[in-house]
């Protein structure tokens, strides 16, 4: 019975549970309430509000989601450009990374410093909108969503970090063997970051998956738009859409249409979340120890 | 003659690796170095038939014409308000949860809440403005539901802007407390044992052990992470505010930022390119020295953790 002193719940546990409920709540219950509308009856969600357990279920607003095809084609661009722009970005990244840290290279401090001057000083939003359209011409174009994003220094810094980790005696001892740098990087080297990788392409992956600056910057062709986006155009989609369906004659559900489509576009990431999570925690722990 | 030999004979020694960087170097110079002979504009009366090139030089009459309409002030004032409060409060709830999900024994609770905890960080600002639209939406939002069946008064959210900072600081800090409740935690797993131990046998109580063990060994970490965010207070947080705002002009004297109210001038077309890019350049030099500041502070505090 010594033990039951450490069992006692005192005042201070039911304090911090009560909060910490609390603010688990603040996020769960929108969360809820928002898949609760998405299977609503728009007609009831329309003349008595939001409710948590709907006059009638309905499953009108996906039905728009899956038979339309703005709704799907916006889909495969955010899958497209998620799983291209992720490759691309760890590629470059990795490569850029591993040069930095391998101390032989005389000039790999001269690298970091071009990498490091775009974070403290920007040209600002004006310039690099005029450079993108008039100079790169990638208005309109799904390169738009996949090259602006590729390149985050931060992420090449903490890749560089991961590589100097490695004992270069490794690489040494391949190259006495005779292998080349790409040689060495290919096949030494990154089976050897996995994890790292793992980490940098899921937070490639999520900002890819979520990011709406991109298209709100420079996609305005409707064919062109990723999910995020038409979530965010919702208003001006709608009615795109209804004149340009077969369904427009039933009455296109708009409220609950919104929250179906915010159940896909986040979908993915719930479904994932449990198993990714570990990733990101890591990489922030990663990250957070000198940059 | 000496240094041109070193450098050819590098490039010929290690060419490999510099064809390595190539491809990363080659998206860096697209997106950061391109743009920036473009802020030439601010000094331009920018006409875009004439180009950035050909169009005529203004001097300083972009920046003298920004100062004068008024707009100046509000933007600057929004920007730095929101992020002070965003910093001030993101800090003392990220440090008040850590201490509180490590006051919890049940393993299994505590990896619950810092799952839930760290979820908005995952949510794109669309997500989470469509979030907000459901709780503050002015007919039949979840706040004036709870609002009314309390008999109280609906709010008009979405047309009177006083109540807006709060919201889009408590938003932020609702999406992205998880993130930094991890680097605490991270910081508080290392708090050596012996001495909470210790502490206890001498008859410490809990609110004595974080009192006097745990929050000391916090503060560094929470000087660098403010330090870190102060260098980018004159930076509107742009994908969120824009993300729940979007362009409802009642919420502009609160809620309109420096980087909201340039994105908004270049939407409307051309002619004002000249003041937007002047309002962006002094933004960049004013940042520029703000980090660099932040970071000499940092640098000072503790090498290990400065930035550059």
């Amino acid at each position: 019975m010594n033990q039951s002193k450490a069992y006692k719940i005192s005042f201070m546990d039911i304090a911090i549970y009560f909060i910490l409920i609390a603010f688990c709540l603040v996020t769960l219950v929108p969360f809820a309430l928002a898949i609760i509308v998405s299977f609503s009856d728009e007609k009831s969600v329309v003349l008595h509000g939001y409710s948590f357990i709907p006059d009638n279920f309905s499953l009108s607003a996906y039905k728009v989601i899956f038979q339309d095809g703005v709704v799907l084609a916006s889909y495969k661009i955010t899958i497209i450009v998620t799983i291209v722009g992720t490759i691309f970005s760890l590629i470059i990244s990795s490569l850029l990374g591993y040069m930095m840290s391998v101390s032989k290279v005389k000039y790999r401090n001269v690298i970091a410093f071009i990498l490091f001057i775009p974070i403290v000083f920007s040209a600002g939003l004006v310039p690099w909108y005029l450079n993108v359209t008039n100079n790169l011409h990638l208005k309109n174009t799904l390169l738009a969503y996949i090259l602006p994003l590729a390149l985050n220094p931060f992420n090449v810094f903490l890749l560089r970090n991961f590589y100097k980790s490695i004992s270069p005696s490794l690489s040494e001892s391949a190259e006495i063997d005779g292998a080349g740098p790409w040689y060495v990087f290919y096949k030494i080297i990154t089976p050897l970051s996995k994890p790292i990788m793992a980490t940098i392409g899921l937070f490639a992956s999520l900002s890819y998956w979520n990011d709406f600056t991109m298209p709100l910057w420079l996609i305005d062709d409707r064919k062109l738009f990723s999910v995020q986006y038409l979530l965010y155009r919702i208003n001006t989609m709608v009615k795109y859409i209804s004149t340009h369906s077969n369904i427009a004659n039933v009455g296109l559900p708009s409220e609950t249409l919104i929250y179906a489509l915010f159940l896909v576009a986040i979908g993915p990431i719930i479904l994932l979340y449990p198993y990714i999570q570990k990733y990101f925690v890591k990489g922030i722990m990663i990250g957070s120890i000198k940059g | 003659m000496r240094s041109r030999n070193g450098f050819l004979a590098e490039f010929r020694k290690n060419g490999s690796y510099y064809a390595m960087a190539v491809p990363g170097l080659l998206i860096l110079f697209a997106f950061a170095y391109l743009p920036y002979p473009g802020m030439i504009i601010a000094f331009k009366n920018f006409n875009p038939l004439k180009g950035i090139y050909g169009s005529d030089w203004s001097g300083f009459d972009n920046f003298k014409f920004f100062l004068d309409n008024g707009d100046f002030l509000r933007i600057t004032f929004n920007t730095l308000w929101i992020n002070f409060n965003y910093i001030l409060w993101g800090t003392l709830l990220a440090i008040t949860f850590a201490l509180m999900l490590n006051e919890i024994k049940n393993a299994k609770m505590k990896k619950f809440f810092q799952s839930v905890m760290f979820l908005p960080y995952f949510f794109s600002f669309v997500i989470v403005g469509k979030l907000i639209l459901l709780l503050f939406k002015n007919e039949h939002g979840l706040v004036n539901e709870l609002i009314q069946s309390f008999n109280g008064e609906p709010v008009q959210w979405y047309i009177e802007a006083e109540h807006w900072v709060k919201i889009i600081v408590s938003t932020n800090i609702w999406k992205n407390v998880g993130y930094s409740v991890i680097i605490y935690l991270a910081v508080i797993a290392g708090v050596d044992e012996e001495m909470l131990e210790a502490a206890s046998l001498d008859g410490a109580s809990r609110m004595q052990k974080i009192r006097y063990i745990l929050f000391p060994n916090l503060v560094p970490t929470l000087i660098i992470l403010t330090l870190l965010s102060i260098g980018r207070i004159f930076f509107g947080d742009f994908a969120l505010i824009y993300a729940i705002v979007e362009n409802n002009g009642m919420l502009y004297p609160t809620t309109d930022v420096i980087d909201t109210y340039i994105y908004r001038s270049l939407i409307n077309g051309g002619q004002e390119y000249g003041m937007i890019t002047a309002v962006g350049l002094c933004q960049s030099i004013v940042g520029f020295i703000v980090v660099i500041g932040s970071n000499w502070a940092v640098k000072r505090y503790d090498k290990d953790y400065s930035l550059f």
